[in-house]
Protein backbone atom coordinates (compact mmCIF):
# COMPACT_ATOMS: atom_id res chain seq x y z
CA UNK A 1 0.00 0.00 0.00
CA UNK A 2 1.00 3.62 -0.41
CA UNK A 3 1.03 6.31 2.25
CA UNK A 4 1.48 9.97 1.37
CA UNK A 5 4.26 11.63 3.32
CA UNK A 6 4.58 15.21 4.50
CA UNK A 7 7.48 16.31 6.67
CA UNK A 8 7.59 19.93 7.67
CA UNK A 9 9.01 22.25 10.29
CA UNK A 10 12.54 22.53 11.59
CA UNK A 11 15.10 20.89 9.40
CA UNK A 12 12.78 20.11 6.48
CA UNK A 13 15.66 20.24 3.96
CA UNK A 14 16.97 17.01 5.52
CA UNK A 15 13.81 15.27 4.32
CA UNK A 16 14.35 16.23 0.67
CA UNK A 17 15.54 12.72 -0.10
CA UNK A 18 12.27 11.14 1.00
CA UNK A 19 9.67 10.10 -1.57
CA UNK A 20 6.27 11.78 -1.66
CA UNK A 21 4.69 8.34 -1.26
CA UNK A 22 5.90 5.62 1.05
CA UNK A 23 5.32 2.03 -0.06
CA UNK A 24 4.60 -0.25 2.88
CA UNK A 25 3.21 -3.72 3.47
CA UNK A 26 -0.56 -3.90 3.84
CA UNK A 27 -1.69 -3.13 7.38
CA UNK A 28 1.67 -1.66 8.27
CA UNK A 29 1.76 0.13 11.59
CA UNK A 30 2.78 3.68 12.30
CA UNK A 31 5.91 2.41 14.02
CA UNK A 32 6.86 0.45 10.91
CA UNK A 33 6.34 3.54 8.79
CA UNK A 34 8.53 5.61 11.10
CA UNK A 35 11.24 2.94 10.91
CA UNK A 36 11.02 2.99 7.13
CA UNK A 37 11.38 6.78 7.10
CA UNK A 38 14.41 6.65 9.39
CA UNK A 39 15.96 4.06 7.07
CA UNK A 40 15.55 6.32 4.04
CA UNK A 41 17.14 9.38 5.64
CA UNK A 42 20.88 10.04 5.72
CA UNK A 43 22.61 8.74 8.81
CA UNK A 44 22.04 11.00 11.78
CA UNK A 45 18.98 12.66 10.22
CA UNK A 46 16.28 10.55 11.85
CA UNK A 47 13.21 12.58 12.89
CA UNK A 48 13.45 14.06 16.37
CA UNK A 49 11.56 12.22 19.09
CA UNK A 50 9.64 15.45 19.63
CA UNK A 51 8.24 15.57 16.09
CA UNK A 52 4.45 15.63 16.12
CA UNK A 53 2.87 12.71 14.30
CA UNK A 54 -0.51 12.75 12.57
CA UNK A 55 -2.24 10.36 10.22
CA UNK A 56 -4.88 11.71 7.85
CA UNK A 57 -5.41 14.77 9.98
CA UNK A 58 -5.49 13.06 13.38
CA UNK A 59 -2.73 13.90 15.83
CA UNK A 60 -1.42 10.75 17.50
CA UNK A 61 1.39 12.11 19.67
CA UNK A 62 5.10 12.46 19.06
CA UNK A 63 7.59 10.19 17.33
CA UNK A 64 8.79 9.17 20.80
CA UNK A 65 5.37 8.70 22.41
CA UNK A 66 2.30 8.08 20.25
CA UNK A 67 -0.79 5.98 20.06
CA UNK A 68 -0.49 2.71 18.16
CA UNK A 69 -2.06 2.98 14.74
CA UNK A 70 -2.53 0.73 11.73
CA UNK A 71 -2.14 2.60 8.47
CA UNK A 72 -4.39 2.24 5.47
CA UNK A 73 -3.78 2.68 1.77
CA UNK A 74 -3.98 6.36 0.86
CA UNK A 75 -3.40 7.68 4.37
CA UNK A 76 -1.37 10.85 4.76
CA UNK A 77 1.39 10.65 7.34
CA UNK A 78 2.46 14.08 8.60
CA UNK A 79 5.52 14.73 10.74
CA UNK A 80 5.89 18.25 12.14
CA UNK A 81 9.34 18.92 13.54
CA UNK A 82 9.32 21.36 16.47
CA UNK A 83 9.31 25.00 15.50
CA UNK A 84 9.46 28.18 17.54
CA UNK A 85 9.00 31.84 16.75
CA UNK A 86 11.01 35.02 16.75
CA UNK B 1 -19.30 51.17 28.83
CA UNK B 2 -17.31 52.55 25.87
CA UNK B 3 -19.13 52.89 22.58
CA UNK B 4 -17.67 53.42 19.14
CA UNK B 5 -17.29 57.08 18.26
CA UNK B 6 -18.29 58.29 14.78
CA UNK B 7 -14.56 58.49 13.97
CA UNK B 8 -14.04 54.89 15.05
CA UNK B 9 -17.06 53.75 13.05
CA UNK B 10 -15.55 55.41 10.00
CA UNK B 11 -12.14 53.84 10.67
CA UNK B 12 -13.50 50.31 10.93
CA UNK B 13 -16.25 50.53 8.30
CA UNK B 14 -14.51 48.10 5.93
CA UNK B 15 -14.38 45.32 8.53
CA UNK B 16 -17.95 45.53 9.83
CA UNK B 17 -20.51 43.55 7.90
CA UNK B 18 -21.54 40.05 6.80
CA UNK B 19 -18.70 37.54 7.01
CA UNK B 20 -16.45 39.83 9.00
CA UNK B 21 -17.27 41.62 12.26
CA UNK B 22 -20.62 42.67 13.66
CA UNK B 23 -20.92 46.11 15.27
CA UNK B 24 -21.06 44.27 18.60
CA UNK B 25 -17.92 42.36 17.66
CA UNK B 26 -16.12 45.60 16.90
CA UNK B 27 -17.15 46.88 20.32
CA UNK B 28 -15.83 43.67 21.85
CA UNK B 29 -12.46 44.40 20.26
CA UNK B 30 -12.47 47.88 21.73
CA UNK B 31 -13.15 46.47 25.19
CA UNK B 32 -10.45 43.80 24.88
CA UNK B 33 -6.82 43.48 25.84
CA UNK B 34 -4.32 41.37 23.90
CA UNK B 35 -0.91 40.36 25.19
CA UNK B 36 1.75 39.68 22.57
CA UNK B 37 4.94 38.08 23.80
CA UNK B 38 7.76 39.10 21.44
CA UNK B 39 6.82 41.59 18.79
CA UNK B 40 9.45 40.50 16.28
CA UNK B 41 9.03 38.68 12.98
CA UNK B 42 5.67 37.16 13.84
CA UNK B 43 4.56 39.17 16.86
CA UNK B 44 5.14 42.46 15.05
CA UNK B 45 2.68 41.79 12.22
CA UNK B 46 0.29 40.26 14.75
CA UNK B 47 0.44 43.45 16.80
CA UNK B 48 -0.12 45.58 13.71
CA UNK B 49 -3.16 43.55 12.76
CA UNK B 50 -4.66 43.90 16.23
CA UNK B 51 -3.92 47.60 16.55
CA UNK B 52 -5.30 48.40 13.11
CA UNK B 53 -8.41 46.29 13.81
CA UNK B 54 -9.15 48.31 16.94
CA UNK B 55 -8.30 46.06 19.89
CA UNK B 56 -8.62 48.45 22.81
CA UNK B 57 -5.35 47.66 24.54
CA UNK B 58 -2.37 45.85 23.10
CA UNK B 59 0.51 44.91 25.39
CA UNK B 60 3.77 43.94 23.73
CA UNK B 61 6.64 42.32 25.62
CA UNK B 62 10.05 42.23 24.00
CA UNK B 63 13.49 42.73 25.48
CA UNK B 64 16.74 43.91 23.97
CA UNK B 65 17.70 46.45 21.36
CA UNK B 66 17.03 46.32 17.65
CA UNK B 67 19.94 44.93 15.63
CA UNK B 68 20.63 44.68 11.93
CA UNK B 69 19.79 40.96 11.54
CA UNK B 70 16.32 41.69 12.97
CA UNK B 71 15.42 43.77 9.94
CA UNK B 72 14.98 40.83 7.56
CA UNK B 73 11.64 40.15 9.28
CA UNK B 74 10.80 42.52 12.15
CA UNK B 75 8.41 44.88 10.39
CA UNK B 76 8.08 47.20 13.38
CA UNK B 77 11.77 47.99 13.12
CA UNK B 78 13.52 50.46 10.86
CA UNK B 79 17.00 51.65 9.97
CA UNK B 80 16.42 54.69 12.18
CA UNK B 81 15.54 52.49 15.18
CA UNK B 82 18.69 50.36 15.07
CA UNK B 83 20.21 50.22 18.54
CA UNK B 84 17.05 51.40 20.28
CA UNK B 85 15.13 49.31 22.83
CA UNK B 86 12.76 47.18 20.81
CA UNK B 87 9.70 47.32 23.05
CA UNK B 88 9.20 51.08 23.23
CA UNK B 89 10.36 51.66 19.67
CA UNK B 90 7.87 49.08 18.42
CA UNK B 91 5.14 50.52 20.66
CA UNK B 92 5.66 53.99 19.18
CA UNK B 93 5.32 52.58 15.68
CA UNK B 94 2.12 50.79 16.68
CA UNK B 95 0.66 53.93 18.27
CA UNK B 96 1.25 55.76 15.00
CA UNK B 97 -1.10 53.29 13.28
CA UNK B 98 -4.23 53.93 15.31
CA UNK B 99 -4.97 56.75 17.72
CA UNK B 100 -8.01 54.90 19.08
CA UNK B 101 -6.06 52.13 20.81
CA UNK B 102 -3.67 51.99 23.76
CA UNK B 103 -0.33 50.26 23.33
CA UNK B 104 1.69 49.31 26.40
CA UNK B 105 5.23 48.01 26.25
CA UNK B 106 7.16 45.67 28.53
CA UNK B 107 10.89 45.95 27.87
CA UNK B 108 11.85 42.42 28.86
CA UNK B 109 10.69 38.83 28.65
CA UNK B 110 8.34 38.23 31.60
CA UNK B 111 9.19 35.54 34.14
CA UNK B 112 6.55 33.10 35.41
CA UNK B 113 5.05 35.50 37.91
CA UNK B 114 4.87 38.46 35.56
CA UNK B 115 3.58 36.32 32.69
CA UNK B 116 0.69 35.19 34.86
CA UNK B 117 -0.01 38.74 36.02
CA UNK B 118 -0.08 39.92 32.41
CA UNK B 119 -2.23 36.96 31.39
CA UNK B 120 -4.79 37.91 34.02
CA UNK B 121 -5.08 41.35 32.40
CA UNK B 122 -5.54 39.89 28.93
CA UNK B 123 -8.45 38.42 26.98
CA UNK B 124 -6.14 36.64 24.56
CA UNK B 125 -2.42 35.84 24.52
CA UNK B 126 -0.30 35.60 21.39
CA UNK B 127 2.85 33.58 21.85
CA UNK B 128 5.44 34.50 19.24
CA UNK B 129 8.54 33.66 21.23
CA UNK B 130 11.68 32.12 19.75
CA UNK B 131 12.19 29.37 22.31
CA UNK B 132 10.19 26.61 23.91
CA UNK B 133 10.90 27.66 27.50
CA UNK B 134 9.19 31.00 26.90
CA UNK B 135 6.36 29.45 24.91
CA UNK B 136 5.69 26.93 27.66
CA UNK B 137 5.72 29.75 30.22
CA UNK B 138 3.05 31.57 28.24
CA UNK B 139 1.11 28.34 27.86
CA UNK B 140 1.16 27.82 31.64
CA UNK B 141 0.05 31.40 32.21
CA UNK B 142 -2.75 31.10 29.67
CA UNK B 143 -4.04 27.82 31.10
CA UNK B 144 -3.83 29.08 34.67
CA UNK B 145 -5.56 32.34 33.83
CA UNK B 146 -8.13 30.65 31.61
CA UNK B 147 -7.23 32.89 28.67
CA UNK B 148 -7.10 31.62 25.05
CA UNK B 149 -3.61 31.25 23.60
CA UNK B 150 -2.59 31.65 19.97
CA UNK B 151 0.85 30.16 19.41
CA UNK B 152 2.74 30.93 16.22
CA UNK B 153 5.98 29.17 15.33
CA UNK B 154 8.35 29.18 12.37
CA UNK B 155 11.48 27.70 10.87
CA UNK B 156 12.91 28.55 7.46
CA UNK B 157 9.95 28.98 5.12
CA UNK B 158 7.57 26.89 7.21
CA UNK B 159 5.43 27.58 10.23
CA UNK B 160 2.52 26.55 12.36
CA UNK B 161 -0.37 27.95 14.34
CA UNK B 162 -2.00 26.37 17.38
CA UNK B 163 -4.99 27.88 19.16
CA UNK B 164 -5.61 26.73 22.73
CA UNK B 165 -8.88 26.97 24.59
CA UNK B 166 -7.65 26.26 28.12
CA UNK B 167 -8.75 22.94 29.60
CA UNK B 168 -10.99 22.28 26.64
CA UNK B 169 -8.50 21.75 23.81
CA UNK B 170 -4.90 20.55 23.71
CA UNK B 171 -2.36 22.94 25.19
CA UNK B 172 1.29 23.17 24.12
CA UNK B 173 2.32 20.83 26.92
CA UNK B 174 -0.12 18.22 25.60
CA UNK B 175 1.75 18.41 22.28
CA UNK B 176 5.24 18.43 23.74
CA UNK B 177 5.41 16.35 26.93
CA UNK B 178 9.17 16.84 26.78
CA UNK B 179 10.36 20.31 25.93
CA UNK B 180 12.17 20.23 22.58
CA UNK B 181 15.56 21.81 22.18
CA UNK B 182 15.48 24.77 19.86
CA UNK B 183 18.24 27.09 18.76
CA UNK B 184 17.85 30.80 19.51
CA UNK B 185 19.15 31.70 16.05
CA UNK B 186 17.51 29.76 13.24
CA UNK B 187 17.00 30.34 9.54
CA UNK B 188 13.88 32.29 8.65
CA UNK B 189 12.59 34.42 5.79
CA UNK B 190 10.46 37.44 6.66
CA UNK B 191 7.63 36.49 4.34
CA UNK B 192 6.66 33.43 6.39
CA UNK B 193 7.01 35.42 9.64
CA UNK B 194 4.62 38.09 8.42
CA UNK B 195 2.15 35.53 7.08
CA UNK B 196 2.05 33.60 10.35
CA UNK B 197 1.91 36.74 12.47
CA UNK B 198 -0.99 38.11 10.45
CA UNK B 199 -2.85 34.81 10.73
CA UNK B 200 -2.19 34.69 14.47
CA UNK B 201 -3.62 38.19 14.75
CA UNK B 202 -6.64 37.14 12.75
CA UNK B 203 -7.27 34.19 15.08
CA UNK B 204 -7.13 36.57 18.04
CA UNK B 205 -9.61 38.91 16.36
CA UNK B 206 -12.01 36.01 15.73
CA UNK B 207 -11.79 35.02 19.40
CA UNK B 208 -12.22 38.52 20.75
CA UNK B 209 -14.98 39.57 18.35
CA UNK B 210 -16.84 36.23 18.62
CA UNK B 211 -16.84 35.74 14.88
CA UNK B 212 -15.90 32.91 12.56
CA UNK B 213 -14.49 29.60 13.77
CA UNK B 214 -11.26 29.92 15.73
CA UNK B 215 -8.77 27.12 15.17
CA UNK B 216 -9.32 25.78 18.67
CA UNK B 217 -7.83 22.32 19.05
CA UNK B 218 -6.17 22.32 15.65
CA UNK B 219 -2.67 22.84 14.34
CA UNK B 220 -2.26 24.57 11.00
CA UNK B 221 1.04 23.87 9.29
CA UNK B 222 2.15 26.01 6.39
CA UNK B 223 5.08 24.70 4.37
CA UNK B 224 5.71 27.58 2.01
CA UNK B 225 8.97 26.02 0.80
CA UNK B 226 7.08 23.14 -0.81
CA UNK B 227 3.76 24.94 -1.25
CA UNK B 228 1.83 22.60 1.08
CA UNK B 229 -0.46 23.06 4.04
CA UNK B 230 -2.39 20.86 6.40
CA UNK B 231 -4.66 21.15 9.40
CA UNK B 232 -4.34 18.55 12.15
CA UNK B 233 -6.93 17.80 14.82
CA UNK B 234 -5.06 17.81 18.10
CA UNK B 235 -5.49 15.28 20.87
CA UNK B 236 -5.72 16.67 24.38
CA UNK B 237 -3.74 14.61 26.88
CA UNK B 238 -5.80 13.87 30.00
CA UNK B 239 -2.51 13.24 31.83
CA UNK B 240 -1.05 16.59 30.77
CA UNK B 241 0.75 18.08 33.75
CA UNK B 242 -0.43 21.53 32.70
CA UNK B 243 -4.08 21.16 31.69
CA UNK B 244 -4.93 17.48 32.15
CA UNK B 245 -8.41 16.60 33.35
CA UNK B 246 -6.83 14.21 35.84
CA UNK B 247 -5.35 17.14 37.74
CA UNK B 248 -7.80 20.00 37.07
CA UNK B 249 -6.72 22.07 40.05
CA UNK B 250 -3.07 21.12 40.36
CA UNK B 251 0.05 20.41 38.39
CA UNK B 252 1.91 23.21 36.68
CA UNK B 253 -1.18 25.28 36.10
CA UNK B 254 -3.52 25.64 39.09
CA UNK B 255 -6.59 27.35 37.76
CA UNK B 256 -8.39 30.24 39.35
CA UNK B 257 -10.67 31.43 36.59
CA UNK B 258 -12.55 28.19 36.07
CA UNK B 259 -16.26 27.80 36.49
CA UNK B 260 -17.74 25.48 39.09
CA UNK B 261 -17.70 22.57 36.64
CA UNK B 262 -14.00 22.99 35.98
CA UNK B 263 -14.39 24.63 32.60
CA UNK B 264 -13.23 28.02 31.46
CA UNK B 265 -16.12 30.47 31.52
CA UNK B 266 -16.37 31.10 27.79
CA UNK B 267 -19.53 32.64 26.49
CA UNK B 268 -21.85 30.94 24.02
CA UNK B 269 -19.90 32.22 21.03
CA UNK B 270 -16.63 30.77 22.22
CA UNK B 271 -15.02 33.97 23.45
CA UNK B 272 -13.78 34.37 27.01
CA UNK B 273 -16.26 35.99 29.33
CA UNK B 274 -15.22 39.48 30.23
Amino acid sequence: MNVRLMITGRGYPAAESLPANLTLADSATLDEALQAIAGLLPEGEAPSGNCLVAVSGMHLGTVRDHRPHVLGDGDELVLVAPMAGG
Amino acid sequence: MPELSPEEQERYARQIGPGVLSPEGQLCLKRSTALIARAGGMGGPAAMVLVMAGVGRVIIAHGGRLSSPDLNRQVLGSEEALGQPRAESFAQRLRSLNRFVTVDSVDHEPDDEEALALARRADVILSCAPGFAERMRLNRAAVTAGVPLVDAAQWGMSGSLVVVRPRQTACLRCLYPQQPDFEELFPVVGGISSALGSLAGLEAIKILARTGEPLYGRLWTIDAYHGRTSILNLRRDPRCPCCGSENPQGGDCPSFRLGENGTVPFDAQGGPQS
